[in-house]
């Protein structure tokens, strides 16, 4: 058994190196195929953590009139605690949201030096624990609160987290359709790749047959050489990914501005990256089997 | 035992590659097939390995009606046996060791057991020293011995050689028959098909005359 296992590796490293420029753009194929399919994940996987992120900080803040007298202002800051979801409650006062904004926005320093009243209101700063983030009592209440007297706007980042996991499912769809076109190009490419083997060793392969190989003896290598294809375009796409991730921040990062959160690619996870190999060497193994089925008649 | 019970091919109406032949070879018989070229004795052959299937008639090896086995099975048929080819059938991007070790490899054999194999019977067609060339790089005589090293480096039952000393010179050739009458003599059925008198006069017990597919002459067993 292990000398047949050994023979078998042996017969495939030397087909895969015999035909190897038609091995090569194979490999390239499915390497570009996986690498779109990885470059979709991994923005995908950034868009989830960042609503994962923005939905288990979730924090609503009801700007107040500035006449707004102070024994409505308590009033408000208790009621607005009530609620079990609540997990917090803060009072900003104008002071601190001017202070905040400066250590937020350092470059505008000179604009807020040169104020001569604080544009900003007072509010009242509400953080909802985990467990009811993005859940309808909480919406209900933050509308409830919108028509409140003295309460002139409020800022709810559950708009941002549901935008989030759209972007998210977006981009895991469009990798997965962009994929599943060129995975199925892969597909094509890897089974076009092994029937011109399989033609090119016809003569080796009758010689097999008539020193009495088994089907199965003749197909192994062929399935072999597909899986190995497979497994090293999917690896390369891994390899590739990983550089792309490093790379993208440096060369676009700057210029994307806002946008550069959102577009941070995050690298794939253990199960992932396990995915994308066993999808380049079933790829491949499904490929080659085909050709090998149809054009090999043993 | 191979036994042939009234074999008809045809390969192109209206003309026979075989007509009617019957016949039967005995375990262990050295057996010659001759006739001028294009008298049948490739397609016979073939037919004895089941690389043709005859048009009519049926073919026993030991008992069992080989026309009977299923397409999947025939490396049973074919396990027992070592083939000379006329056109040699090599693997032109492999070494003369790794053609020859191909029998003993379809069969799961050792590697180490595969080495020491494969050179004695290269060392038995004088060939031990080109164990690592490319067939391609070899003469043709030489490449008629690889596939005849190939075709007994398992020790097969049977031997069925089609032309198998065609490209060499009489002294090489005396020696490869010679190795099959070897063979022989340890047990192994061996049917040549050749059209050189001079050897068939010197080995030939048992001759089976072809003539465009008909059996003609007989000599040896009846």
């Amino acid at each position: 058994m292990i000398e047949k296992v050994k023979f078998f590796l042996s017969l495939t490293g030397n087909n895969l190196w015999q035909f190897r420029t038609r091995n090569i753009f194979s490999v390239t194929i499915i390497c570009l195929s996986f690498l779109t399919v990885g470059i979709f994940m991994s923005l995908s996987n950034n868009l989830r953590a960042t609503a994962r992120e923005l939905s288990s900080n979730m924090t609503v803040a009801f700007y107040l009139d500035k006449g707004m007298p102070a024994a409505a202002v308590d009033a408000l800051h208790r009621e607005v605690g009530k609620p079990a979801f609540v997990e917090s409650v803060r009072m900003v006062t104008p002071e601190e949201a001017l202070e905040k904004f400066r250590l937020s926005f350092p470059e505008l320093a000179d604009i807020v030096t040169g104020l001569k009243a604080n544009p900003f209101p007072a509010s009242i700063e509400l953080r909802v624990n985990s467990k009811a983030s993005a859940s309808g009592e909480v919406v209900a209440f933050v509308d409830s609160m919108k028509t409140r007297p003295g309460v002139t706007d409020v800022q709810f980042n559950q708009d941002w987290v549901e935008k989030m996991q759209g972007f998210s499912r977006l981009a895991g769809a469009i990798g997965a359709f962009m994929g599943g076109i060129l995975l199925l190009t892969s597909f094509f490419i890897i089974s076009n790749v092994v029937k011109l083997n399989v033609f090119a060793r016809k003569n080796e392969i009758e010689i097999l047959r008539l020193v009495g190989s088994t089907n199965l003896f003749i197909r192994i290598p062929f399935w072999l050489e597909g899986i190995v294809l497979g497994l090293l375009g999917s690896l390369l796409s891994l390899g590739l990914l990983f550089v792309v991730i490093n790379l993208f921040p440096i060369y676009l990062g700057s210029s994307l501005g806002a946008l550069q959160e959102l577009l941070r690619f995050r690298y794939p996870d253990l199960t992932q990256a396990a995915g994308l190999l066993l999808g380049g060497a079933a790829t491949g193994f499904v490929g080659s089997a085909t050709s090998v089925s149809k054009f090999l008649k043993v | 035992m191979i036994e042939l019970f009234h074999i008809w091919k045809q390969y192109q109406k209206p003309f026979w590659a075989l007509n009617d032949v019957s016949l039967q070879i005995k375990d262990s018989d050295f057996y010659f097939i001759t006739g001028p070229s294009g008298s049948g004795k490739t397609t016979l052959l073939k037919t004895i390995f089941r690389e043709t299937l005859p048009t009519e008639g049926q073919i026993l090896i030991n008992g069992v009606n080989i026309l009977k086995i299923h397409d999947s099975r025939i490396y049973t048929l074919r396990r027992r046996m070592g083939i000379v080819f006329q056109d040699f059938r090599l693997m032109f991007h492999r070494t003369v060791f790794e053609n020859v070790a191909v029998p003993l490899q379809v069969i799961g054999v050792a590697r180490k057991e595969i080495r020491r194999r494969v050179f004695n019977t290269l060392q038995k067609v004088n060939l031990h020293q080109k164990m690592w060339e490319l067939p391609s790089r070899l003469s043709y005589g030489e490449q008629q011995r690889v596939a005849i090293a190939r075709a007994v480096v398992n020790n097969p039952e049977i031997i069925l050689a089609d032309e198998p000393t065609g490209n060499l010179d009489p002294e090489l050739a005396f020696e490869i028959i010679s190795l099959f009458k070897d063979i022989n003599r340890q047990g192994a059925t061996v049917v040549i098909g050749s059209h050189d008198r001079e050897l068939i006069r010197h080995f030939g017990d048992n001759i089976l005359f072809l003539q465009k597919g008909k059996i003609v002459g007989k000599e040896g067993h009846p």
